[in-house]
């Protein structure tokens, strides 16, 4: 583990405990069961990937522990501190942070107003943290969001969500449909990342993810099949469980 | 060919009576751009304004104080069915959240009723002074009204576009949940709306009681002319309502110089007409299945 | 056969209900509760199988009790034909508006028909105040010849015609429920793009809804005309709009025997607390939040699965662990 570091709002830099657990979590969407008894759990530090086919499940975990669906049963837990029946606005402040799959950005107001808003919810007002990271977004600045690319709203959506320090990232698909060049800058990005945040990816796009990841987690119609990490993480083994 | 002066009368009332209009409809907007519920009580909070407005001035004698008490009362009694009814409905479809807000309109009534009696009660005009415009005798109390409504409109604008609270209101009529998973309660935004609709409600309430007599039924006879300035310039959207606000005023106002009856069905034949072409209103987000 | 009977039973012990109250209650307050039941229906139909909730029912109402309204001052003087022309009118109203109205959103729609019912008030007050007395509305108790068999002038008579009326208006819906269209309806509420897919059209099939519920109104507006004599534009004035939605959430929405026993409990509760308190408004604004809040299944709604545990009790206590 480093030591040195800052240390930052919560997060337990100094021991190896898990900071986010997921334990016998089962969710359903009205009466179709989507989520199995999902176990989880996430390092300090870790980047931990979801991967599986669409319709597996994954934007549904992730919405779970955001704090978006009440599941049926089950426990999600961060720094120890129950999550499930929290509201989701109270869950984000403390810390877990959830970006949606649909590069949605609030396109009538300029990139600064979005950023502003992100500050108001955490007050944190230090943007240097966004732009160290996105330094496009400083010339964007009072752009409205509506006119971005798809990339420029990934990487607004992403860098607000780093305001306040976050202990864990949860990423829903964030290369979906963008540029390579882009992905590329991501990829640099999370390797970044995840020495402030934790982050839970998912992921379609295999090669990419098995090279950030320090975990995986195969979930196949909603149960985790395979949970793979260090040496095993690699594409071509976690294509086997898919 | 209708003579001018009848005409320069014409369009000032019709203004006034669109100032009125786009009072209540502005807080119909805005609550059902965030919160996505037809609020039919602020029909309600209108008349609490008118009626608090006439008791008001009775035991004062200032009209103008009447109609800021109209406004508070409004303001706060919409605070409270916003936190005892809505708060529980918001999840629920729109058709629920309408019907629950007709129950809270017509209950009103009922109280409205049992306190100040069904008999139509009076106001008097603030001040009587008269004002002449290209040779036409306009009442100043009427462009008093259109005024404040400018001056609203000018303070929504600035607080939905200058304010942190207003922007986040922005970005709630975009995408709630979005809103909420920066870490913003979004309920306190809906608390806020809700009470800047009745306030609003209740001032047009006050302000339109001079011009016509109080009675517990006012709501519902403005309805449909409120909710035909809402569909035209389409839920969702402040310009659209100021625009369709004062074109209805004007069509009622124009429509009955030309024939009475008429006019008082024209806004409902314009709306037809653009719902016919666009189902969503003039200006109105394309958003919502059914 | 035994399906035969099970199929008529509901219907049938539905009507005994009536029956019975028939024997009870003054004859003027059971012919408002039939007619009543039928523009229920409509209404209850229209929202629970269309999914739509309209505020503006009168105008429909208004339309039937004035096509039979003008028959009978100017034309002739049986009621049945009159009746007939009241269903031809809410037809074509129908017809008239509904391809546009059916398009809609939920809300837009509510209001839109409130607009008609507004309109038609005018029309009926002001336009055309020459063929309709205006306020002063068409008397036409006078005008109605006494019929064979029937003898519509005859409130106890006519009381029979209603109640087999309403009888075979409850049946059309039940038939209409059990078939595929009736299946459609709910679809098209759930899910409206698997609807398309499976090849049915939204459109029509929310068009029809909309026809036959409220050709079902303008029939209760028409029986409305005959039996009160008389019909004014009040009737479709937007104060009356309320009634229709409130009796039909009271009765819970969609469901069979629903708008019967919400036409019961409303015309009784109109009678009773009019009598103790003489305010309807603050009343019936109350109940409808309140019933809103605490469940939308209505009377029947929440009756029905309480009954069914009541009923079945001894069974449930076997299989309890």
């Amino acid at each position: 583990m480093e030591t040195g570091m800052p240390v930052y709002r919560g997060l337990m830099a100094m021991n190896n405990e898990e900071i986010l657990v997921v334990r016998n979590l089962n969710v359903s969407y009205g009466e179709a069961k989507v989520l199995y008894d999902i176990d989880l759990s996430v390092k300090p530090g870790q980047v931990v990937a979801c991967v599986g086919r669409n319709g597996a499940g994954k934007s549904t975990l992730l919405k779970s522990i955001a704090g978006f669906l009440k599941p049926l049963s089950g426990s999600v837990t961060c720094d120890g501190v129950d999550l499930i029946g929290r509201m989701s606005y109270d869950i984000a402040k403390m810390g877990i942070k959830y970006i949606p799959q649909d590069k949605k950005v609030f396109s009538d107001l300029t990139v600064r107003e979005n950023l502003e808003l992100g500050s108001y919810a955490t007050k944190d007002y230090n943007w240097d943290q966004v732009t160290d990271y996105f330094p496009k977004l400083k010339e964007l600045m009072d752009r409205k969001a509506g006119n971005l690319s798809g990339g420029e709203r990934q990487m607004l959506m992403i860098g607000r969500a780093l305001l306040g320090s976050p202990k864990v990232l949860l990423i829903d698909e964030p290369t979906e449909g963008l540029a390579p060049s882009i992905v590329s800058h991501l990829r640099t990005v999370f390797g970044e990342l995840k020495k402030k945040s934790s982050l839970v990816i998912v992921e379609q796009n295999l090669p990419l993810i098995c090279a950030i990841s320090d975990k995986v987690y195969a979930i196949k119609e909603g149960r985790v099949i395979k949970e793979l990490a260090g040496e095993s993480v690699k594409a071509n083994i976690c294509e086997l469980y898919l | 060919m209708m003579d001018t002066q009848l005409l320069i009368s014409g369009v000032i009332f019709g203004l006034s009576i669109g100032s009125i209009f786009f009072l209540m409809a502005i807080g119909l907007s805005l609550c059902f751009g965030l919160m996505r519920i037809i609020s039919l009580d602020q029909l309600l909070y209108y008349s609490i304004g008118a009626y608090i407005t006439y008791s008001v001035s009775l035991m004062t004698g200032s009209v103008w104080l009447g109609a800021l008490a109209g406004m508070v009362v409004a303001g706060i009694i919409s605070f409270g069915v916003e936190r005892f009814i809505f708060l529980r409905i918001y999840e629920r479809d729109i058709t629920f959240t309408m019907i629950t807000s007709f129950g809270v309109l017509i209950g009103g009534v009922g109280i409205i009723k049992s306190i100040w009696g069904v008999i139509p009660r009076p106001v008097d005009i603030p001040t009587l002074t008269q004002i002449s415009i290209m040779g036409t005798e306009i009442p100043v109390y009427r462009l008093i009204v259109i005024a404040i409504s400018l001056l609203v409109y000018l303070g929504i604008w600035l607080f939905l576009n200058r304010t942190i609270i207003g922007k986040a209101i922005r970005a709630g009529i975009e995408d709630v949940s979005h809103v909420e998973g920066l870490g913003i309660n979004v309920y306190r935004l809906f608390t806020i709306t809700f009470i800047i609709a009745g306030t609003l409600s209740g001032l047009a309430g006050g302000l339109h009681a001079p011009l016509i007599m109080v009675d517990p039924a006012m709501g519902l006879e403005v309805l449909p002319f409120v909710f035909m300035v809402v569909i035209i310039g389409g839920l969702g959207s402040i310009k659209g309502t100021l625009i369709s606000a004062f074109l209805v005023g004007q069509v009622v106002s124009i429509g009955s110089i030309i024939y009475a009856p008429l006019a008082q069905m024209a806004p409902f034949a314009i709306m037809l007409l653009i719902l016919l072409i666009k189902p969503t209103g003039l200006y109105g987000s394309k958003l919502l299945k059914r | 056969m035994k399906n035969m009977f099970r199929w008529w039973w509901g219907i049938l012990s539905a009507f005994l209900l009536l029956a019975v109250l028939r024997v009870f209650l003054p004859l003027p307050f059971s012919n408002e509760i039939i007619i009543f039941s039928i523009y229920t229906m409509g209404c209850s139909f229209l929202l629970g199988r269309a999914g739509f909730i309209s505020f503006g029912q009168p105008a429909y109402l208004a339309t039937g009790a004035y096509a039979t309204a003008f028959y009978l001052f100017y034309f002739g003087t049986n009621p049945y034909i009159g009746i007939l022309i009241g269903i031809l009118a809410g037809i074509l109203i129908s017809l008239i508006v509904g391809p546009l109205f059916v398009r809609l959103r939920s809300d837009y729609f509510a209001l839109v028909n409130l607009a008609l019912a507004v309109i038609i008030f005018y029309m009926l007050q002001k336009v055309l105040v020459g063929i309709t007395k205006g306020d002063n509305g068409l008397w036409i108790l006078t005008n109605i010849a006494s019929t064979p068999v029937l003898d519509l002038s005859r409130p106890s008579h006519f009381y029979i015609f209603a109640f087999l009326v309403a009888m075979a208006v409850w049946a059309l819906y039940k038939y209409l429920n059990d078939t595929i269209y009736g299946a459609c309806c709910l679809a098209s509420k759930i899910n409206e793009d698997k609807v398309e897919f499976l090849g049915y059209s939204n459109f029509k099939i929310r068009l029809t809804a909309f026809v036959i519920a409220n050709t079902t109104t303008a029939l209760s507006g028409s029986l409305y005309a005959v039996y009160l004599g008389f019909v004014s534009p009040e009737m479709s004035s937007s104060h009356r709009a309320a009634d229709p939605v409130v009796v039909t959430i009271l009765g819970g929405v969609g469901t069979l025997y629903g708008p019967i026993a919400g036409a019961i409990a409303y015309t009784g509760m109109k009678d009773l607390i009019s009598g103790l308190i003489g305010n309807w408004e603050l009343f019936i604004g109350f109940l409808l939040v309140f019933i809103m809040l605490a469940g939308e299944k209505g009377i029947w709604g929440t009756l029905e699965p309480l009954l069914k545990k009541v009923l079945f009790k001894k069974n449930a206590s076997k299989t309890e662990r």
